[in-house]
């Protein structure tokens, strides 16, 4: 077997059996309840590796065929899971604020219009190459999903930066963890589109490595307890936000 | 070409930036020391600053060009008012989140309130640094978020109006 024989095989492997470990340590801490839709995206994850690993490695039983359709209705699902566990984290980052809820709840979707109709429009702009049906319209698909995760994901670490929200370890790990892979993503499937199966090898290579590097993240941050404040505070600063409040609102209102 | 390099080359900053958020937040700040930065803000001043009366004193005084002048100076100023205030506001968010997650409940229950009025004063200031900017590129220029809706509605009653005219002009053309 040779080393890039291995490599490839590790590659494929590897990450889903972190998945496991990542799926009993979620279930043992409890965390399903805080975060579901992450859940069922690890699960599924393991999931399509148990059904195309198998249709991939044994082509005297399974038709070529079949690995397409099923690797298609595996990435359409994985990226259906992933927005939703976009939703899932920001819903629990703003759960205590409900000033943020409200004005974040209108700017996502402003934001999720925008880039969505921003990705169609780049989609039926450029297309994609006619190098396989299919395959062509996955990396479209693909394109539109990362450009929608990645733009949403850097809305979010934006807004939560300018108002100062903490995140607790794991719903950051999580978010990190998917902020990543949708960028890389976002660079694969573009050049995708425009190369077709030219590079295939590499980019195939580049997606299994982040992905790999994606799921150490989140074993990293979701493994460990969650972060408590190591700094007691006994007193608070005095401060006049009331009276800033009060004018900057009649500021704004103001003709 | 052009299209798959501008994604490549947005991937890569998008990468970057969370990165960068990544690596702040693995080091979180002492909010007993942050709060040693909180700058003390004259809201006294800023309210002279952008007192409307004040505005229509100078406009009246001073001839037009001299008049945007030191208006845009004024408003330059308001916005660094504003600025320090919500770089205030931001470190006493993570004094309030501190301070919420005590055990004593009169500190957790300040805590929460402190956080609530600082993440609103982030919001109004960004705001207001809106009508601020716009004001000091339109010395003069009122915008108020009532007359965008009063005018709004008055734009689609006009519609409204107009599709009904061309309605009744087309069914009484067909008439005759």
């Amino acid at each position: 077997m040779t080393l890039r024989v291995l490599t490839w095989n590790y590659l494929i492997i590897a990450p889903h059996v972190l998945l496991i470990v990542l799926l009993v340590a979620l279930v043992r801490s409890r965390t399903y309840r805080q975060f579901p839709a992450f859940v069922a995206y690890v699960a599924s994850e393991i999931l399509q590796f148990v059904v195309l690993y198998p249709i991939l490695t044994l082509p005297s039983v399974f038709p070529p065929a079949l690995y397409a359709v099923a690797y298609s209705i595996g990435t359409g699902l994985s990226i259906g899971l992933r927005l939703l566990v976009l939703y899932e984290v920001t819903a629990y980052l703003f759960r205590n604020h409900e000033l943020l809820r409200r004005v974040g709840g209108q700017l996502f979707r402003c934001m999720a219009l925008a880039l969505l109709l921003s990705a169609l429009g780049l989609a039926a702009y450029t297309g994609g190459m006619s190098f396989h049906r299919l395959l062509s319209t996955l990396n479209l698909l693909d394109r539109t999903a990362s450009i929608l995760q990645c733009g949403l994901l850097v809305g979010l670490f934006s807004f939560s930066s300018y108002f100062g929200i903490s995140w607790r370890s794991h719903a950051f790990g999580i978010a990190l963890g998917l902020g990543i892979f949708a960028s890389v993503e976002l660079a694969n499937s573009s050049i995708r589109t425009h190369v077709g199966y030219a590079y295939n090898m590499y980019l195939n290579y580049l997606t299994m490595v982040v992905y790999h590097a994606c799921v150490l993240i989140w074993i990293i941050y979701l493994w460990a307890p969650e972060r408590s404040s190591q700094y007691a505070l006994k007193t608070l600063p005095e401060h006049n936000l009331e009276d800033w409040n009060q004018e900057l609102q009649r500021l704004i209102q103001r003709g | 070409m052009i299209v798959v390099l501008a994604l490549v080359v947005l991937a890569a900053l998008a990468l970057v930036f969370m990165f960068r958020v990544a690596r702040g937040h693995a080091k979180p700040a002492d909010p007993q020391r942050l709060s040693q930065a909180i700058r003390a803000v004259d809201v006294e001043a800023f309210r002279n600053l952008i007192d409307p009366a004040e505005e229509d004193f100078l406009r009246k005084s001073l001839a037009p060009a001299q008049y945007r002048a030191v208006q845009r100076q004024r408003l330059r100023a308001a916005v660094e008012y504003v600025s320090c205030a919500a770089q205030n506001a931001a470190i006493l968010v993570a004094v309030g989140d501190a301070a919420r997650r005590s055990p004593d409940p009169t500190i957790a229950a300040a805590g929460e309130k402190l956080v609530d009025s600082a993440v609103r004063l982030r919001l109004y200031a960004f705001q207001a640094k809106g009508k601020l900017y716009i004001g000091i590129l339109l010395p003069g220029t009122r915008i108020s978020p009532s007359a965008l809706v009063e005018n709004y509605e008055r734009m689609t009653g006009l519609v409204f109006q107009l599709s009904r005219l061309e309605y009744a002009a087309r069914t009484g053309a067909s008439s005759v």
